[in-house]
């Protein structure tokens, strides 16, 4: 079956002072209809970018992206607002992804009004009040104004926004980072339960791991713009292959107490983006880099069914630990 | 005043009792924070852990006494560090404990370090201003030197300005910072939570290794308890300004009885080794401080909500260092 989602060597170079900068390097993912795919990567792996540009938010430098079958990065401008209706986006900051003079109403209204949606007021005010319910806002918010509201409730207010076209597939940009933990949890038993009643498709990007792996049936784990390890979301935890996501899996701290726990920390930090040397991107702080890691790029490869790892020496490194 | 032993492991270096702050505006007052004690011992790390607006913050600015002078006044207690109140204390007094004796890592290490300084100078500026044994302008340099290589950044690197550094490496600035004069008591306010994962378990590892190594005590003021059980030895969780429960980290990861606040925070957390479906959140939303509901804080939450509950501030259930503030636990006394 087609997959919703599809991306083939997607491309995003941004041009800086200092050369390219490669924020996404060659991306192939795929998100079957209902699923939701975690992306999960540190601050500037380019995962964000991802996000906006599978949307077309930002416009690929190179590569496709397929909605439903149809090559979407060829879209023209009409056929991209048609697109729109079902396709949308969750942002991060309830803060400043809300118009802060725009009512509750106004804010949900946008996109309804934007697309024509409705000929009457009466109809559009009872979508309006629908969809508040559906994501769990009193009604009496309806004249309410973002800064009125707490964190949770302004988030709330977005996810209504991004299902009020009735889409069919929701990128989630860290919806929840902004979030104490308690309301955390809310907003996201919210997302999996609309999910369930709507069917809808997620792209959930965070670069937290508890949560990625709580929502998510496949993940993809970035580093430096590249996809490095792609797998379901068990096996994932089950059976990190890719070094870089055994060290992200270890540095996450748990809370309980561990007494002979010792992790292992990964040295250095991330590279830069700009123009990479071609070769894997982790090599420089990867304890297991050998010859071959350097020099020429290193494409994902399936391992196991499902399980796709860029590095050429997972498996020994597997043999090795046990 | 007779200062004791500073090797002695657990002896007390800070005791508050009834601590009380509150932010007084035009339109309202803020009860930020509402009688809480704790006591800290020597080479001893507490986590001070709860959402936002709990009055974690609030609580490390007044032993600093760094409250905003118009509107954040402490409205009674004590902080007793090394034996003195620091709440009679004056600002000049102040200012010769604060960076010597006690310093504090603030959350965002991009705000707080200034952008147009080298980072060597600012690690600098502490040593000058507290250079009680006038040692010379070398020495003090010399000091910098083995401050940055302490922190695991290259002495050469001194002259460099904090936007060539990342997040990571400006967080080990600032530790360097607050480490320069020795202090006894060290305050982290959320240390970590502006940097990724990796780069945090460095951080961390690296605050373990200063402790062990200088032997200063800790006050981590954090949202994440994962945080909490790898580095600190006691936990007060609060809520809505008061200490609901506390005890040594066994007590509160792995004992019995809990106040049903800290139960919400550890179900709102999803776990990474167990299976779940569903997340079991803390319904509603944190109480407003300006208008807290009587009784117990936590009452209009929590799902063993009792009659007396909403009337009557509970008292602390003790079994040996483990308190819980709950009516669940007291109503037997």
């Amino acid at each position: 079956m087609e997959p919703l989602i599809r991306t083939v060597n997607l491309k995003k170079y941004f041009d800086v002072s200092g050369g390219k900068l490669h924020a996404v390097d060659d991306v192939n993912i795929t998100i079957p209809k209902g699923k939701t795919l975690g992306v999960v990567g540190e601050s500037g792996c380019g995962k964000s970018t991802l996000g906006r540009t599978v949307l077309r938010l930002i416009e690929p430098t190179s590569g496709e992206v397929y909605f439903e079958g149809e090559n979407i990065t060829k879209a023209s401008r009409g056929e991209l607002k048609e697109l729109r209706k079902k396709m949308q986006i969750i942002f991060q900051d309830p803060f400043s992804s809300l118009n802060p003079r725009m009512s509750v109403f106004d804010l949900i209204a946008e996109p309804l009004v934007t697309h024509h949606i409705y000929k009457h007021r009466a109809d559009l005010t009872d979508r309006i009040l629908e969809l508040m319910e559906e994501v769990g806002l009193a009604e009496r918010y309806v004249n309410s104004y973002p800064h009125e509201m707490d964190g949770g409730r302004r988030q709330r207010v977005g996810v209504a926004r991004a299902l009020a076209l009735g889409p069919e597939f929701i990128v989630c940009d860290e919806p929840v980072s902004a979030l104490d933990v308690s309301i955390q949890a809310q907003i996201l038993n919210l997302l999996m339960d609309l999910q369930d009643n709507l069917g809808l498709t997620y792209m959930f990007i965070t670069h937290d791991l508890s949560v990625v792996k709580h929502i998510s049936d496949e993940i993809a784990v970035m580093y430096l713009g590249q996809c490095v390890e792609h797998c379901p979301t068990k096996e994932l935890f089950a059976n990190p292959m890719h070094p870089y996501t055994k060290a992200l899996l270890s540095a996450i701290p748990v809370p309980k107490l561990r007494k002979n726990f010792t992790r292992k920390i990964i040295r250095g930090e991330v590279s830069t983006p700009i123009d990479p040397k071609p070769g894997c991107r982790f090599a420089s702080r990867c304890d297991y880099c050998q010859a071959g890691c350097t020099g020429s790029d290193i494409p994902l490869k399936e391992y196991s069914p499902g399980h796709y790892v860029a590095c050429p020496h997972c498996v020994e490194l597997m043999e090795k630990k046990e | 005043m007779a200062i004791p032993d500073k090797n002695e492991p657990g002896s007390s270096l800070l005791q508050i009792q009834d601590l009380n702050v509150i932010y007084k505006t035009d339109e309202a007052t803020v009860y930020a924070v509402n009688g809480i004690s704790f006591e800290l011992g020597r080479k001893e790390t507490i986590g001070l852990v709860g959402e936002t607006g709990a009055g974690k913050t609030t609580t490390a600015l007044a032993i600093m006494r760094l409250l905003p002078e118009e509107t954040g006044f402490i409205k009674g207690g004590e902080i007793r560090f090394q034996g003195e109140d620091l709440v009679k204390k004056s600002q000049p007094d102040m200012r010769e404990i604060r960076g010597a004796k006690i310093s504090m890592i603030f959350q965002d290490p991009m705000t707080s370090l200034n952008p147009i300084m080298p980072v060597g100078d600012q690690i600098l500026e502490s040593l000058e201003i507290h250079n009680s044994e006038n040692l010379s302008k070398e020495d003090l340099n010399k000091r910098v030197d083995e401050l940055l290589s302490l922190v695991g950044i290259l002495p050469q690197r001194k002259k460099d300005f904090p936007h060539q550094f990342s997040g990571g490496m400006k967080q080990r600035i600032v530790i360097a910072i607050a480490l320069a004069c020795r202090p006894e008591l060290l305050i982290a306010d959320e240390p970590t939570t502006a940097l990724d994962v990796t780069i945090q378990a460095q951080v961390l590892e690296l605050m373990r290794e200063l402790k062990e190594k200088l032997g200063t005590s800790m006050i981590m003021i954090t949202h994440d308890l994962g945080v909490v059980a790898e580095t600190c030895d006691k936990v007060a969780i609060m809520y809505a300004g008061r200490i609901v429960e506390a005890g040594s980290a066994e007590d509160v990861f792995e004992g019995e009885k809990h106040h049903p606040y800290t139960v919400g925070l550890f179900g709102s957390i999803p776990n990474l080794e167990e299976e779940t479906d569903r997340l079991h959140p803390i319904d509603g939303l944190m109480p407003d401080p300006t208008d807290l509901p009587p009784g117990c804080p936590f009452h209009p939450r929590c799902k063993q909500c009792m009659d007396i509950c909403r009337e009557k501030m509970p008292e602390f259930y003790t079994s040996g260092e483990h308190r819980i503030a709950c009516h669940l636990y007291t109503k037997g006394d």
